[in-house]
Parts: C-alpha cells; sequence; structure tokens
C-alpha cells in the first residue's frame, strides 16, 4: 500500500463519490498443475463516472486479471466487486452476462470483429438477439462518430488496423454501457492512429462514461485522468 | 448468420453437407428400393396367396378327383371362398384368323376365378367359349366369332383381361369351356378361391385333415404361408438395407461432428466476444445449432431429391412400374430420411455446440 490511505480509507472515498466500478480487497489465484499463482494479491480500486483510468505495469503483474474481474468475466478468489454500488461478485452467469450488456463494452487489443460481418453489423453484434429492437441507426450514428461514416458496409478485412478499433468502440458503445473496458487497445496501433483512438476514448469519458484502459503504452497514461500501477499484483503506485 | 459461418470454409462445409448428403440418399434410396421390391412382389405373387390348389395325388396311384372329393373339398370351403371344379386338357385351338396349342378348362362357374374384358361370364357356363387374352390376341377373336375346339365349334362369349399376376391356373393361353366339353365324371383339379390368405391357409388344412386322413388322395397346393415368408424375407431385408445405409449416415455424423469441433474451436475467440459483450450461453448455443441443422437440412435435401430422382429413375431402367414407386410408403422413406439426417446433424453439432458454449468468456477469448 501507498502509505498515505489504508484501503479502508480508499474505499469509504470512492463510495462517498460517484462510483462506476470498483474492487475491494479482491485477490485472485490460479491454479496450475499444483502450482498457485497469486496474479492479485489485496486490490482495492474505485473508478469514477466519466473517469479515465490507466493501469500500467510489467508483464506478468496481474493487468489482464484484473480488467478480467472488472468486466465480469471472471470471480475473484476473495473480495468484492461493484457495479454502481451493487455487490456482483456471486451473480450467476445469467445475470453477469445481462450485467456485461448493460452496463460495460469491451475494446480488445485484437479488435475481434467477426470477419463476416460489415462495420454496422458488427457494431450492432451485443443487439443481435433483442427482439424488437433495431440498433442499426444507433450503430451508423456512432459509426460517424468515430469518423468511419463512409465505411459502414465494409468488412473488417477491408478496414485498416485503426478504422477496425474504431469499429470496435463503436461496438463497446452500442448498449450505452457506464464503462469501457480496453485491454492494450493501441497494443497494434502505430503511434499516431493510436492517438485518435485515446482522443476517441476521451470523448467518451466526457459523456459520462468511464474507460480503464490496461497499457504498456506511454502514450496512454498521457490522455488519462489517473494511471495506476501494478506490480505483481498490488497496486504500487497512484499517478 | 448461421449461412455466413458456414461460408467461411466452404470445402469444408460442403464436404460436410456432402457427407449427409449421402447418408440420407443411401438411406431413402435403399429404403425405397427395398420397398418397391417387395410391393412389385407382392403384386406379382398377391393372387396365388389367395388360391388353394386340390389335385389328385398321383404317387398314391389316383388320377382324378371324383364328385365326391369336390363336394368334400366343397364342404371344406365352407363360406371362407369358393371351390372351382376343373377339366384340364391340352388342344389345337382354330379359328379363321389361323389355329394354336392351347390350354383347354371346362367348368361350370368360371366367373369365380376369370374377369371378363369383354362380353360377360354367365353364373353357369353351358355354351359358348371363354378365351384368354393371348389367345384371342393371336386369332383375332372377339366376342361373337367362332372357333373349333377339339372338333367341336363354339361361339366366343366372352374375352378374358390380360392376367399379369403369376397364378397356377392362368387364363391368358387358355380356352374355357362349359363342363360338358371334356367327357367323364372325374375333374382334374379343384382351384378355391379362398376371401384372403388367412382363409386360404384355414382352408387348405381342413382338405388335408379331411381328405388325406386315411391315406394321401390328393395334393394340396397353397402359397399363402410361402407368401408370407417371402414377405418377412422382404422386410428383413429391407430392415438390412437401412441398417447399411443408416451406418453412412452415422459416419457423416461423425464428420458433422468434427466440423463443428473445429469450427468451434478456431472461433473460440470469436464466441468469447460475444459472450463479454452479453450475449447469453443459450443464444449462442442456438447460433451453432442452427448452422449444424443448416447443414443437415441442405445435405438431407438434396439427399432426398436425389433419393426421388433415383426411385424415378428406377422405373425406366427396370420393369417396375410407376404404380409401385409411387405410393406413400416410399415417400415416407424420403421423409424419414431427412429427418434422420436433420436429427443426426443436431446430435452431432450438440457437443461441440454445448462445448463452445459453456466455456467460460476468459478461458474463450485467450483462445
Ligand atoms: N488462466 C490462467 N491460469 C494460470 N495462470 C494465469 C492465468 N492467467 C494469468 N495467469 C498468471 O497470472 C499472472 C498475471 O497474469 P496477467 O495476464 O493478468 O498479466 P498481465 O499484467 O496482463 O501481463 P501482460 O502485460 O503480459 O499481458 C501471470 O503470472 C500469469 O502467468
Ligand atoms: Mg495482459
Amino acid at each position: 500500500m501507498n502509505g498515505t490511505d489504508s484501503p479502508r480509507a480508499v474505499v469509504e472515498l470512492a463510495r462517498a463519490k460517484d462510483t462506476a466500478i470498483a474492487l475491494e480487497s479482491v485477490t485472485k489465484q490460479y491454479e496450475t498443475g499444483g502450482v498457485t499463482v497469486e496474479a492479485l494479491a489485496g486490490v482495492d480500486l474505485a473508478v469514477e463516472t466519466g473517469e479515465f483510468l490507466s493501469i500500467i505495469g510489467p508483464s506478468g503483474s496481474g493487468k489482464s486479471t484484473m480488467l478480467n474481474l472488472l468486466g465480469l468475466l471472471d470471480v475473484p478468489t476473495s473480495g468484492t466487486v461493484r457495479l454502481q454500488g451493487r455487490d456482483v461478485t456471486e451473480l450467476g452467469d445469467r445475470e453477469r452476462t445481462r450485467a456485461r450488456k448493460e452496463s460495460i463494452g469491451f475494446v480488445f487489443q485484437d479488435f475481434y470483429l467477426l470477419p463476416t460481418l460489415t462495420a454496422v453489423e458488427n457494431v450492432t453484434v451485443p443487439t443481435m438477439f433483442d427482439r424488437d429492437r433495431d440498433a442499426t441507426n444507433r450503430a451508423v450514428e456512432l459509426l460517424s462518430r468515430v469518423g468511419l461514416a463512409d465505411r459502414t458496409d465494409h468488412t473488417p478485412n477491408e478496414l485498416s488496423g485503426g478504422q477496425k478499433q474504431r469499429v470496435a468502440i463503436a461496438r463497446s458503445l452500442i448498449n450505452e454501457p457506464r464503462i469501457v473496458l480496453a485491454d492494450e487497445p493501441t497494443g497494434n496501433l502505430d503511434q499516431d492512429t493510436g492517438a485518435t483512438i485515446l482522443e476517441e476514448f476521451r470523448r467518451i469519458c466526457d459523456d459520462g462514461v468511464s474507460v480503464i484502459a490496461v497499457t504498456h503504452d506511454e502514450l496512454v497514461t498521457e490522455y488519462a485522468d489517473r494511471t495506476v500501477e501494478l506490480i505483481d499484483g498490488v497496486i504500487d503506485r497512484v499517478g | 448468420m448461421a449461412t455466413r459461418n458456414l461460408g467461411r470454409n466452404r470445402v469444408r462445409t460442403a464436404l460436410a453437407a456432402l457427407g449427409v448428403l449421402i447418408g440420407v440418399f443411401a438411406i431413402a434410396s435403399l429404403g425405397i428400393f427395398g420397398n418397391v421390391l417387395a410391393l412389385s412382389a407382392e403384386a406379382e405373387l398377391g393372387g396365388i396367396g389367395d388360391q388353394v390348389i386340390v389335385t389328385p395325388n398321383q404317387d398314391a396311384g389316383s388320377n382324378a378327383l371324383t364328385v365326391r372329393d369336390v363336394d368334400a373339398i366343397a364342404r371344406a370351403t365352407g363360406s371362407d371362398g369358393t371351390a372351382v371344379a376343373l377339366r384340364s386338357d391340352n388342344g389345337l385351338i382354330t379359328a379363321s384368323g389361323g389355329q394354336t396349342f392351347g390350354q383347354v378348362y371346362a367348368t361350370e362357374t368360371p366367373g369365380v376365378l376369370f374377369t371378363a374384358a369383354a362380353g360377360t361370364i354367365p353364373d353357369r357356363h353351358r355354351q359358348g367359349a371363354i378365351v384368354g387374352a393371348e389367345i384371342a390376341d393371336e386369332l383375332s377373336l372377339e366376342v361373337g366369332s367362332a372357333i373349333e375346339v377339339a372338333g367341336a365349334r363354339y361361339r366366343v362369349i366372352a374375352v378374358l383381361e390380360s392376367e399379369e399376376m403369376i397364378s397356377p391356373v392362368s387364363p391368358n393361353n387358355a380356352v374355357v369351356l362349359p363342363e360338358s366339353a371334356i367327357g367323364g365324371r372325374t375333374y382334374d383339379q379343384v382351384v378355391v378361391q379362398a376371401d384372403s390368405g388367412a382363409a386360404a391357409t384355414a382352408i387348405a388344412d381342413r382338405v388335408r385333415a379331411q381328405l388325406n386322413a386315411r391315406e394321401e388322395r390328393v395334393s394340396v397346393f397353397e402359397l399363402s404361408s410361402l407368401l408370407e415368408t417371402i414377405n418377412e424375407f422382404f422386410s428383413l431385408l429391407n430392415r438390412f438395407l437401412l441398417g447399411i445405409a443408416g451406418i453412412s449416415l452415422v459416419v457423416a455424423g461423425v464428420s458433422i461432428f468434427n466440423v463443428m469441433l473445429m469450427s468451434t474451436n478456431e472461433r473460440k475467440q470469436e464466441i468469447g466476444v460475444l459472450r463479454a459483450v452479453g450475449i447469453h450461453k443459450a443464444d449462442v448455443l442456438r447460433v451453432l445449432l442452427a448452422e449444424a441443422a443448416l447443414l443437415g437440412v441442405v445435405g438431407g435435401f438434396f439427399g432426398a431429391i436425389l433419393a426421388g430422382v433415383a426411385a424415378i429413375g428406377l422405373v425406366f431402367v427396370s420393369p417396375i412400374g410407376f404404380d409401385v414407386v409411387f405410393v406413400a410408403s416410399n415417400g415416407l422413406y424420403l421423409l424419414g430420411a431427412f429427418v434422420f439426417g436433420v436429427f443426426i446433424c443436431l446430435i452431432s453439432g450438440a457437443y461441440p455446440a454445448y462445448k463452445a458454449a459453456t466455456l467460460r468468456p476468459v478461458d474463450a477469448l485467450r483462445g
């Protein structure tokens, strides 16, 4: 811990403000072949609404693990995950899936667009099984917001890396989430393209959405409101 | 969605669908083939199943059936059928159109055994000749023509229908005369026309019991039980053919299994993304099952079409008639094979789909 704030105090502080998502004394252990790896060793973290948080740290320090917990893709070994004040640690698969859909958007390093679908269709994928809802208009609107108005009917292999990532960002926003999680969003992009993506994130935050980005990229920290560094599964520095 | 996913690896998809196609084709066509065989055998043999032929047992030294024998047979027949006593001979049949050798039957009640195509067969046959289709054709006979059989002249009162079925008393190459036309007091055979195959069997048993009680005086020939055995054989053959065809569809199922396993494995990360962005397990499962079902529907549809075409082709390359091909039971084989094909696809698609859909999103994303 960083000395001045006790974990409890951090938590209290976070609760007092408008907290989008929070981890409270979270640990995560992986068991592989009898060996237990402690990927997260007691993490307290609160992310405010509209905040752009970047998480840095050496490889293997537990960044992706933390993001998976924040994204309700995985469950902590101990501790609590709180989404907009609600304890979501113990939810079953159905409720987790619903919570993800309602509140969280994902942006991946490898974009993960479906190769058979066009840009608009990719953006509407999260709404694919919603009856009586056609999200196409909103998808087109989001694509033009990220500057891809003229690329709506292109398939991923007809798009550049930066364009693909912008499609992915539009997809993450289709359900009007409170939180967007990004694992190495600029990892596969050159400096300039990375910058446009980060500007995109900044604008999202200005609309009241929290963005949490895991990165090795120094550039990301320049755009972020706050940066935390993770070392060996512990938050080491809050910048 | 399912269509496009399958479109991604066209060759593999096509091969899997081809497997189903072949499987469904095999089941449907072999099923129909066996069924057609059974049906046409039944059509050809059906008639003799209802008849019992009683002839004197020459081994026991009797050459003819007496009036008493005929009466005994009639009693044994009872109300299960009608016994017709026949005298038979071979003879030269002459008409203005030429002459030919033919079978000559003499009986009082030919109407029980034969059906007229032209003219009428009287209840009691007292005068005139009834001629079979082939003879009528050969000698250009029609109702009213004059013929001469064994020196006696007759007027043709009826021409018989051409008989397709195999029958112990085939009328095609025969002339049927009144009983008195062939002299004597005995008969050469009694044909019992029974109401059904089962009745024929019962009658045959009673005739044996009553006439052969002390010595084997008559030979009783009836085919209904043989026919049953033939039917059993055909249904066995059919099941055997279907079994072979079923194996080919199971092989197709294994290839579907493989295709689905490979394609879900390849798409693990995509499935992970779907799960991450809030798509439920059940929906992922549904998409993947839809893909498997689509393979089955497409492969099965064309397999069934092909089998239908093959069945129709059978009519042209073999002496099998349309009447035994266009029957409801054959349609059932087509439908059944199709349904079975789709079912196999769903079954073999189920495990890979279930496995992929229930993978934890984190694990799926890691690839
Ligand atoms: N599924 C898993 N099973 C076992 N161990 C795991 C698993 N996932 C992660 N780990 C371990 O947990 C630790 C943290 O991994 P994590 O992926 O969170 O690191 P990271 O900070 O994202 O690293 P990088 O910057 O290289 O992506 C590592 O030691 C890793 O080996
Ligand atoms: Mg990582």
